[in-house]
């Protein structure tokens, strides 16, 4: 598929991409700046049933992930059984001690998830990261493909690919099947958060209502909707594209001004879903990561389908061990850090860097995780007219309502940089459709 | 109206007022420039005290540099579409992507037009995408109340400018009966007593343009 008639109007796709003002927000010196999310052409091509095998893996690792945090917050099973060490939840930034003991609406907690995977030469696809509680992206790719078909409508007619568009409707569907009653919500924290565009697109093509943590009202265990002649107008759904902490400072962080306070009062007793539910991120912490294929083996008696990349534990004497061992091939993660932040391969550091971060590691071992360096399989991009090969990523999109739905598409990322493997858009990564055969 | 919060209620209003004052302001800006070339190339001066904003300027080209573009000079024109598109952009949910899309296509080519000798068909480009975007409001824009407050924003902002410019009565009388009719089919709260004041100085022979500037800023009750 070298001749992608696609690929020939680049130039509209982006005009059209710009017009539509398909952004992403970066603080650079203090400063908010609004940047256009650069858009490779090429689309990343899965065929049918290599989909159908990612569709099966991502299902079961995201219902494994499901059952998980139902466990840990209520029964705690996996650790008594010691699949799991208690530390490695307690321990964890992401477990959150008011949500022990809380159920939310229809026990689902993982309603949107985005699991970041690569595809090694070998072709093997690998897990690399497990995104459970506002991983953002899914609006990209699906506005870009509405602007490609416009763009070059014969390349759509030449290749078969699944229309990637009623991600709106199955999110709506996820927010819905959750609701306690009451209207749809859509909640930010505003203009000036890196991924505003996507949450007022969303509310958009979903018809949810967006709003601000200053918009809604909890009144006698309910949340409303505060519209401008005062009238209350009840909420049964929330999906809130603001992080656990910053969600109700009568709970949680009680600095934070963007929340509601007393939401999770609501959501306590039932009267509100929240999507993503809070305390999913003792799940995707990139130490717990580690025992995602355990969860698979544990909760649902099957063999993990999908692999993670190989990942030690410098918390195990053992793995500790072999990391010092062979440092030098080994990729290390800071597991409180996210947006590619907090990674460091080991070979480039200097010898004093290395010296200082292996005390750090001996120190802290609980912080870190080591991986395998995968050797990614490269796609091209265009640069100055020519085709080049570049890492990338591919972010899958997982809905749950009463069963998990894998969206046919995703957000590729790739780097920029010839000489990194770094996606993530606050560092300059570009992104692409992602095409699935239908055929 | 769908429900709104008062926030919202509140960018709609002011969506319409910038987006207003950018399209207006680029007209006048085109007549002045046109006598600069080669008619009165001070004429920048009397543009200020038309339009009561503070001669800040140097000379002509300054003028020309800063009025349409400077980001830091609160009066361009540049400054004033920004506000357009800082209100635009939150509403989405409110009046839907596409509409946004022609106050996003005014920024670029208002930017373009920065860097132009030929000022006036950049700004041409400008006011082309501002009459599309009224044009689509009212196409696309289903809920009444929502395209009548934006309206309402742009007739309250059209109104203070040509009080501002002393323009001639006829345009004041349109102006003013364009307003009356719409406001009432608002949820806006606004100031009856002045209403009723101002269009009765439009029935007036000798327009008093000072009063209907003050009665138009005071209209709007928050």
């Amino acid at each position: 598929m070298q001749n992608i008639e696609l690929t020939k109007r680049a130039e509209t796709v982006n005009e059209l991409l710009a017009r539509y003002g398909v952004k992403f927000g970066i603080y650079k010196n203090n400063e908010f700046k609004e940047q256009l999310f650069p858009f490779d052409t090429i689309p990343r091509i899965i065929r049918k049933d290599e989909f159908a095998y990612l569709e099966r893996g991502l299902k079961q690792r995201v219902m494994a992930l499901n059952c998980f945090i139902r466990d840990i917050y209520g029964e705690k099973k996996i650790i008594r059984d010691k699949i799991v060490p208690e530390e490695f939840v307690y321990i964890s930034s992401g477990y959150l001690a008011p949500c022990d003991g809380v159920l939310p609406p229809r026990g689902v907690y993982t309603h949107i998830a985005g699991i970041d995977l690569v595809q090694g030469r070998n072709d093997e696809w690998y897990v690399l990261e497990d995104n459970l509680r506002v991983p953002s992206g899914a609006s990209y790719p699906m506005i870009a493909r509405e602007i490609c078909r416009r763009s070059s409508p014969v390349t759509f007619e030449t290749y078969h690919v699944e229309d990637n568009r009623y991600y709106a409707k199955l999110l709506r569907r996820t927010m819905d099947y959750v609701n306690t009653g009451g209207h749809t919500v859509i909640l930010t924290p505003g203009r000036y958060n890196a991924a505003y565009f996507e949450h007022s697109y969303f509310a958009e093509k979903t018809g949810a209502h967006l709003a601000t943590g200053s918009e809604l009202m909890v009144e006698d265990d309910y949340l409303y909707f505060v519209d401008y002649s005062g009238r209350r107008e009840k909420v049964g759904a929330v999906y809130r594209r603001i992080s656990d902490e910053y969600l109700d400072p009568m709970t949680f962080n009680e600095e934070s001004v963007i929340g509601i306070p007393h939401i999770y009062d609501v959501y306590r007793k039932g009267h509100v879903a929240l999507l993503n539910a809070p305390g999913n991120g003792v799940a995707d912490d990139k130490g717990i990561y580690y025992f995602v294929p355990k969860m698979v083996r544990y909760y649902l008696g099957e063999e993990p389908i999908l692999q993670n990349a190989p990942t030690y534990l410098p918390y195990y004497e053992e793995d500790m061990r072999y990391v010092l061992e062979h440092f030098d091939d080994l990729v290390l993660k800071d597991v409180a850090e996210a947006g590619g932040y907090g990674v460091v391969f080991a070979d480039r550091m200097t010898a004093r860097q290395k010296a200082d971060f292996i005390a750090l590691l001996k120190r802290e071992p609980r912080r870190f995780i080591a991986q395998e360096v995968i050797d990614f399989k490269d796609i091209d991009i265009v640069e100055n007219a020519k085709r080049v090969p570049r890492k990338a990523d591919l972010r899958a999109f997982v809905l749950m309502a009463d069963e998990p739905i894998v969206w046919k598409s995703g957000l590729t990322r790739f780097s920029r940089d010839p000489d990194s493997f770094i996606v993530n858009s606050s560092q300059g990564g570009g992104f692409k459709d992602t095409w699935v055969l239908s055929q | 109206m769908g429900i709104i919060s008062v926030e919202n209620l509140d960018r709609l209003f002011w969506l319409g007022r910038y987006s207003e004052r950018v399209y207006t302001s680029a007209r006048l800006f085109a007549d002045s420039f046109d006598r600069m070339i080669d008619v009165d190339m001070e004429n920048y001066a009397a543009f200020c005290r038309q339009l009561d904003i503070p001669n800040i300027y140097s000379s002509r080209e300054d003028f020309c540099d800063r009025y349409i573009s400077d980001e830091n000079d609160p009066n361009s024109i540049y400054s004033n579409l920004m506000r357009a598109y800082d209100n635009a952009i939150v509403l989405r949910n409110e009046i839907g992507s596409e509409p946004i899309t022609y106050i996003q296509l005014s920024v670029y080519d208002m930017k373009k037009s920065k860097v132009s000798r030929a000022p006036l068909v950049g700004l041409q480009k400008v006011e082309d995408n501002i009459l599309a975007f009224w044009g689509i409001v009212d196409d696309m824009i289903e809920d009444e109340n929502i395209r009548n407050v934006i309206k309402i924003g742009k007739r309250i902002e059209r109104l203070d400018l040509y009080g501002r410019l002393q323009m001639n009565r006829e345009s004041i009388v349109r102006e003013v009966h364009r307003l009356v009719g719409r406001i009432a089919r608002t949820n806006l709260h606004y100031d009856e007593k002045n209403l009723e004041e101002l269009k009765k100085l439009a029935e007036e022979e000798q327009i008093d343009y000072d009063r209907i500037v003050a009665l138009v800023d005071t209209l709007r009750k928050d």
